[in-house]
């Protein structure tokens, strides 16, 4: 397969991974990755001049955490993410990839406040770049590692969701 | 009884006396929410930042203090000094950046100095004015440098680090003794060695100050976090015990957490505290808005800024210690954002059930009781976790500082107190 064909599969994977996340299908999106999974969401802060690390975890960490997500009290106002793959980079020797792409998180309010006067409304959650590295097995690309890196700080209540 | 109709809703429930619940109005009103700026948070103790955020000389931070723009800095000496972050010539705000360092040059000024960028105006460490643009020109000898230095502010570092800093140069107490004890329960920790802190966000709420320290200062809503609740929790959870202290503060004491019981956590008896016993968790609710929350291995101080009567931001900090490996460092960091960073499990929860609670209460609602009158006692008598002594206790310090009654925020602290006693 030529590293055109596995880039386009590598953007079409992200995008996939984007539509399950904006539905909250947490199975589907963790069976586009592989089982060496790594997730992490980071930002760098120049309030104290430090890298953070706000969440991270394996494929089995992620799995607990979306599998407890019915156990919590959460705000469900759904997130849609518009994603733009910027770059796709692959290795054929090692049959791995690389791709960053910018995203635009919309929060649209449900239950989160009050959702007579308030649930409908849309606004920016977050503003960031997916930073994914990939291993292509049988020519399918499958996440071997998402880097979540976000500009945005102000995060006000959070969310239990992974983005 | 079932549902009431609008005058039974008025009466006080139950058999609750005056100074067992709150008037909603002390969450909504704007007169209220002044007087709370102005006799309150411009003349108490506040921490703004930790030391490690000012790393070297000429490091600095900028914040805001009861609406008043604020400036640390850390001097050639060494010494942290912080000043109104406003320039005595023309007003405008001498530093934008949240921390940066004077060491080099700015393009309006000199390395080493505090410049204005409108009419380059500098200053020293110390806030001394060291030049004057066109001076002599302009002001002749009618104004010179020592005629303009910047306004300073009491500043301390202390309690493992925190700068604290207040706007009201006539307190008439130290932070020690601001504190009243309140942090003999951790102090040996935080002081055994040099921390630093790893984790910041912040998040600006729909919601009163005072609910969101409510929340910090109630354990009865282990309701909220039920899966943690049914999973972690034990006996000695429960019996933990409110301390009350001068000037409003309060302990909640310390218990062993059974973090391999809750499901998704493990143990954080690899890494605690120094002097803390494994999986402990001791808890400092500040008067009037922060809240020290050391559990197992990390540090949480949320820092409250008042922004109007149903907004507030709050500042997040996660502490480890200074040495830490990156391994080590990186624990902390999972242990402290799986419970409280902005995608952690509870952080979320308390923060969603603040804004729906401030969603009932705005500005022009009908005032309503909002109680804190469990009395849980252990066998010796003394207040366990679900007792909310602690948010009495806050509220009878801000009836005091505010000189009204929470419950009835017409009347006088005075005038309360003798209804409470009659």
């Amino acid at each position: 397969m030529s590293d055109n064909n596995i880039a386009e599969r590598v953007r079409g994977t992200i995008y996939q991974a984007s539509l399950c996340l904006d539905e909250a299908r947490w199975e589907d999106w963790l069976g586009l990755c592989h089982d060496e999974f790594y997730y992490a969401i980071r930002a760098f802060s120049p309030e104290i001049n430090v890298d953070m690390t706000y969440l991270d975890g394996k494929r089995a960490d992620m799995v607990t955490l979306t599998e407890m997500l019915p156990k919590h009290n959460s705000d469900h106002s759904p997130l849609a993410r518009h994603t733009v793959v910027y770059t796709v980079d692959v290795d054929e020797a090692q049959q791995t990839a690389s791709a960053v792409s910018s995203f635009t998180v919309m929060k649209t309010e449900l239950d989160g406040i009050n959702s007579h006067l308030l649930a409908g409304e849309s606004n920016v959650f977050l503003v960031g770049k997916y930073r994914d590295q990939f291993r292509i097995e049988s020519g399918t690309p499958l996440f071997s590692e998402r880097i979540v890196q976000l500009d945005t700080r102000r995060l006000d209540k959070g969310s239990h969701w992974p983005i | 009884m079932p549902a009431r109709n609008a005058k039974q809703w008025e009466k006080v429930p139950g058999k609750l006396s005056s100074g067992e619940y709150v008037d909603s109005r002390i969450y909504s009103d704007r007169d209220i929410f002044e007087e709370e700026i102005t006799k309150i948070f411009s003349k108490v103790w506040m921490p703004v930042c930790h030391e490690s955020e000012l790393p070297d000389p000429y490091s600095f931070r900028t914040m805001t203090v009861a609406r008043e723009p604020v400036l640390v800095v850390r001097g050639a000496d060494n010494q942290i000094r912080a000043f109104l972050n406003v320039c005595p010539h023309r007003g405008n705000m001498l530093e934008n950046r949240p921390s940066g360092s004077f060491e080099e040059a700015s393009p309006s000024g000199a390395p080493k100095h505090i410049t204005c960028m409108f009419h380059a105006w500098q200053f020293d460490m110390k806030g001394n004015c060291a030049h004057i643009s066109r001076a002599t020109e302009g002001y002749q000898d009618r104004l010179e440098c020592k005629d303009v230095g910047l306004r300073r502010l009491r500043c301390e570092v202390k309690y493992g680090g925190f700068v604290w800093v207040t706007l009201n140069d006539g307190i008439g107490q130290t932070v020690e003794e601001w504190a009243g004890g309140a942090f003999d329960c951790m102090q040996k920790s935080l002081d055994a060695e040099p921390l630093e802190v790893f984790h910041y966000h912040k998040a600006i709420i729909p919601c009163n100050y005072k609910l969101w320290h409510d929340t910090n200062s109630e354990f009865y809503h282990d309701y909220l976090h039920y899966h943690n609740r049914v999973t972690g929790f034990n006996d000695s959870y429960f019996a933990r015990k409110n301390i009350g202290f001068d000037n409003g503060h309060v302990n909640v004491g310390s218990f062993e957490v059974q973090y391999d019981e809750y499901e998704g956590f493990e143990s954080r008896e690899e890494l605690s505290f120094p002097h803390l016993p494994t999986n402990h968790w001791e808890m400092i609710d500040f008067f009037p808005g922060v809240n020290f929350n050391l559990r197992g291995s990390a540090l949480r101080c949320d820092i409250m800024t008042p922004l109007g009567p149903d907004k507030v931001m709050i500042e997040f900090r996660g502490l480890g210690l200074k040495r830490d490996t990156p391994e080590e460092r990186l624990t902390r960091q999972r242990h402290h954002n799986s419970i409280w960073g902005p995608f952690g499990r509870n952080l979320h929860e308390d923060l969603l059930a603040v804004t729906t609670q401030q969603a009932t209460m705005s500005e022009w609602a009908d005032k309503r009781r909002i109680l804190h009158g469990r009395h849980e006692l252990d066998a010796d008598g003394d207040p366990t976790i679900h007792d909310e002594e602690g948010m009495r206790h806050f509220y009878d310090a801000w009836g005091q500082w505010m000189d009204r009654w929470p419950g009835d925020p017409d009347l006088s602290y005075e005038e309360g107190q003798k209804r409470k006693a009659a």
